[in-house]
């Protein structure tokens, strides 16, 4: 008997009843659902921004937040598919939000373009970038949480796009709780980090999501 | 009024009746196989795991060397498609799933192969003073240590018996067996070593 057949009937002996994991898009509501009551206990307990309704009624802080929240949908849709190891026959989806971040660059440096005169700095600076990586560190945790329960053959790139999820999570947090209009501090002192950590997040992935 | 069977039903009878060409046509319908397989049906299990593994085998086969390679890839692809198994749900095709866990590990074996040889390799600039000028003269018979040939790693044995029992140069012998020149006098170079350690002794 060959080392296959006897691999083969090894287990198939363990064969037994397997609940199939949830498709991809149930978990990705889960983490999405997850992500809006986390992210309304935080701005319960913080506070929204006190100009929120004159500030909504700024067309580039408007789009901002709409593809904030867009790139949060499609990362968290990406991490779902992710976990699964042929990404659930919906690469376009799984590879989308590199694609979309770059589009929310590009309204970023519209929107940089449109700030003339430009905003007054806020006095504090890394302090944004600290806020953030806070709050977003319990959605990245249940989010490699969740996706160690799973199967994932790209888990460098899983792992880079759960902390984007994630930090997506705390900027909006923060962009709707700080009086701050000054795209140059957005840019360097929110957004930047969420890219470095979605670098980082290749890193942690080899170490987290490796089966 | 006729009620549907489930999946491992339906494969069972379906094996049962099948003589052992139909029995292995059926296989082909992984889909259902692994429905049942999910449900809990040990046979069909076994149908599938041997299905993939047939249908992997020749996939692996055209990216690796040796025969033994590509057994030991193909049993952790089996492993990972157990392990991996709650992630199909039997409503989409079956081959791109088995194909990314396949894909996935080979990729696996073939970092680990290859930063396994980055760490035993040697600079060839370093074996200049050492190596003879010609690699396939060493002074000894090959008739002689052949016993000892046979002990070394599969490579190194094979190396050793195109240059000394068939009279490959190492030129030849490389072309042979897909490998750069230096590499097989680099593999001569370590087997040679190991001979002259063990004939010492």
């Amino acid at each position: 008997m060959t080392d296959i057949e006897q691999l083969v009937e090894a287990l198939a002996a363990q064969a037994e009843q397997v609940r199939p994991a949830p498709h991809p898009f149930a978990l990705a509501a889960k983490l999405a659902a997850a992500a809006a009551l986390y992210l309304a206990l935080a701005l319960a307990a913080s506070g929204l921004r006190p100009d929120f309704a004159q500030a909504w009624h700024h067309p580039w802080y408007a789009a901002e937040l709409l593809a904030l929240l867009l790139l949060f949908l499609a990362s968290t849709c990406s991490v779902a598919l992710l976990g699964f190891p042929d990404l659930h026959q919906k690469r376009a989806l799984a590879y989308a939000p590199p694609g979309l971040f770059a589009l929310f660059a590009l309204l970023l440096a519209f929107a940089w373009q449109a700030d003339t005169p430009p905003a007054p700095l806020p006095v504090h600076s890394w302090q944004c970038s600290l806020s953030i990586m806070l709050v977003a560190l319990l959605p990245a945790a249940w989010t490699f949480y969740a996706l160690r329960r799973y199967a994932s053959t790209h888990f460098r790139l899983a792992g880079s796009i759960a902390l984007l999820s994630a930090f997506s999570v705390g900027a909006l947090w923060l962009r709707l709780h700080e009086v701050n209009d000054s795209i140059y501090h957005v840019v360097l002192w929110h957004y930047l980090p969420m890219l470095a950590a979605g670098f980082i997040g290749l890193w942690l992935g080899n170490k987290l999501l490796r089966w | 009024m006729c009620r549907a069977l489930p999946d491992s039903e339906l494969v069972r009878k379906k094996l049962q009746a099948m003589t052992e060409t139909e029995k292995n046509f059926a296989a082909e319908d992984l889909e259902a196989l692994m429905r049942a397989s999910l449900a809990g049906d040990k046979q069909a299990y076994a149908a599938l795991l041997r299905a993939s593994a047939r249908l992997l085998r020749p996939f692996l086969a055209r990216r690796l060397n040796t025969a033994s390679e590509v057994e030991d890839v193909l049993q952790e692809v089996l492993l990972s498609i157990h392990k991996a198994r709650h992630t199909y749900d039997g409503t989409r095709p079956y081959k791109p799933w088995a194909y990314a866990i396949a894909k996935f590990r080979l990729n696996d074996y073939l970092r680990m192969h290859y930063a396994d040889q980055l760490q035993q390799a040697v600079d060839i600039d370093d074996l200049e003073n050492i190596l003879h000028a010609d690699v396939t003269e060493t002074g000894l018979s090959y008739e002689s240590i052949s016993g000892e040939v046979e002990k070394l790693p599969d490579k190194q044995a094979m190396i050793l018996q195109l240059l000394h029992r068939d009279g490959y140069t190492a030129k030849e012998a490389a072309h042979r067996l897909g490998m750069t020149e230096s590499a097989v006098k680099v593999a001569a170079h370590r087997a040679y070593k190991v001979l002259r350690e063990r004939l010492e002794r």
